[in-house]
């Protein structure tokens, strides 16, 4: 095959050493940034499914056991003739106190420290159901019950969640924008090193198309080496960050995980990488090369 | 017989430098052969610089085959070039690819099959007393090598105008007649060939028109039965 003896020998180019290095790092950076976005995508995900659905009922301790049970199957009774109610559930005793022990630790289940009844209430938006008003419909039946809205503190919550997404995505942004930078610098010192040897090419009749395909080769096998370079530096922090998500104590956050499709999305930064190089490379060239007579 | 290169008050300058061509007018037929002799800084790589399209004139115009090169657009330059051979002074091989890729590079960017490219390529080099060298690269041969390969490089495409800068200059008599002939024998076949050169006896012995430059400016003196046209300022001399 001849195709190899048409090339500029890019390869030998000092600019080549240092550029799947670069890249590399970049990637590792996008991995991390794009891996983290969408972890708190997830997380953001379970926070809205709060706000837009349910409400929370709290029924506080009676004096006994039996006095709970009745204040709560009186609740859930009356829960039913509201409209905007789609359904409602007790939460267990065993569910608090589960929830409950990342903060109050093992006193959260003994009779020492008694809990309230609470009530998963979830309801339609559309229906104008307030707080307020299941606050009012409550108060005289159950005395003390009071319902809690989570989309209150929940909203400013994903808010934040999602300014993080931003600035996430902001900082791929600029991760892209610099590798781009990077490859047109590299590109043009390129261009330089090769000057007459691209002279040459255009004294035979080269078009600048067949120049810049083997600059845009080049840059594709560069970036595709960073790019795998980058994605394996990136592995072990992704799975060391995954074990730790996942071993967290659970009521904490909600679960999040880098599930196969934050995996794929940080695997399709390499080819991706590879393509904007390419791509940049060859419009590098092209403009450059108009410049030429 | 068509005007294959035609320059009008043509001036050239690099930066803010004084010109380095001045007024050059002259038109070349298609299939002529001209010797372009001056001494040394006279502009003659500046003109061929401008033949082969390495640079645009800083004034005036230049046309090749018929067609105004500034208003050409950058695509179709290729085109352009593909029919023009160029042998450079410094020969400009790539110093990477063996001799027999240096004399191919012309057939492979213009897409011609590999299998005639070899033939060619073969003839050629065999042609220039280089058939046990195809596969040394530039760095390895001598200077004669070199131009050679240069100058088969500059051939292989048959191109329609021939730029040669001293494409004599570092080989033997026997092997400067020999190229010489190969010249000759390609403006039969309808070539125009342009020679740059200081050699005044081969020139004299080929008895060609010759585009003379003389610090920046061109005179033009035909041979017998060639008939030129010359700048205002060369019409005096010739």
């Amino acid at each position: 095959m001849r195709f190899r003896q048409l090339n500029l020998a890019l390869e030998k180019d000092d600019t080549n050493r240092f550029l799947p290095w670069l890249i590399a790092f970049m990637v590792l950076l996008a991995a991390l940034s794009i891996a983290g976005m969408l972890m708190l995508h997830q997380i953001s995900g379970v926070f809205e499914h709060g706000i837009q659905d349910t409400m929370t009922v709290q029924i506080p301790a009676g004096e006994n056991i039996e006095a709970d049970e009745k204040n709560v199957s009186e609740a859930l009774e009356a829960l039913k003739k509201v409209d905007g109610v789609l359904s409602s559930n007790r939460i267990s005793a065993g569910e608090i106190s589960r929830l409950l022990k990342p903060w109050l630790g093992e006193t959260a289940g003994s009779d020492g420290l008694p809990l309230p009844q609470i009530i998963d209430v979830e309801v339609d938006r559309s229906s104008n159901l307030t707080a307020e008003k299941l606050n009012d419909f409550l108060s005289p039946l159950i005395p003390g019950a009071t319902v809690d809205d989570h989309s209150v503190w929940l909203t400013s919550l994903v808010d934040t969640l999602h300014s993080t997404e931003l600035i996430a995505l902001s900082v791929v942004f600029l991760i892209t924008l610099a590798t781009i930078g990077t490859v047109v610098f590299t590109t043009r010192t390129g261009m330089g090193i090769h000057r007459q040897t691209i002279e040459v090419l255009h004294f035979v009749g080269a078009q600048d198309e067949f120049i810049a395909r083997q600059f845009a080769t080049r840059a594709f096998i560069v970036g595709l080496q960073g790019g795998i370079v980058g994605i394996l530096l990136a592995a072990p922090i992704l799975y060391l960050f995954d074990y730790i998500l996942r071993n967290l104590e659970e009521g904490l956050l909600p679960r999040a995980s880098l599930d196969i499709s934050i995996w794929i999305s940080v695997g399709v930064i390499v080819p991706a990488v590879a393509l904007i190089a390419m791509m940049t490379a060859r419009s590098t060239v092209l403009k450059t090369l108009k410049k030429m007579v | 017989m068509a005007e294959v290169v035609r320059f009008e008050n043509v001036g050239l300058r690099y930066g803010l430098g004084p010109e380095v061509l001045q007024d050059i007018t002259f038109g070349l037929e298609a299939g002529s052969f001209h010797f372009l002799i001056g001494p040394s800084g006279a502009g003659k790589s500046s003109l061929l610089r401008l033949m082969y399209l390495a640079h645009l004139p800083t004034r005036g115009l230049i046309s090749l085959f018929g067609r105004d090169v500034s208003t050409l657009p950058h695509e179709q330059l290729p085109k352009i070039r593909r029919r023009i051979g160029v042998m450079f002074q410094d020969f400009r091989l790539l110093p990477h690819l063996t001799a027999f890729d240096n004399v191919a590079l012309p057939l492979r960017v213009a897409g011609v099959r590999e299998s005639e490219i070899r033939r060619h390529v073969e003839e050629l080099l065999t042609w220039v007393a280089l058939e046990n060298h195809m596969d040394v690269r530039p760095p390895t041969m001598s200077g004669g090598q070199q131009q050679r390969v240069a100058i088969a490089r500059a051939v292989i495409a048959r191109p329609k105008i021939l730029y040669a800068d001293e494409p004599t200059g570092n080989v033997d008599d026997r092997i400067a007649a020999r190229l010489m002939h190969l010249f000759e024998e390609l403006n039969k076949l309808g070539t125009t060939v342009i020679i740059a050169t200081h050699n005044e006896a081969m020139v004299r012995e080929l008895g060609r028109p010759i585009l003379k430059l003389n610090a920046g400016r061109l005179e033009i003196i035909p041979s017998n039965g060639t008939s030129l046209e010359s700048s205002p300022d060369a019409e005096e001399a010739v």
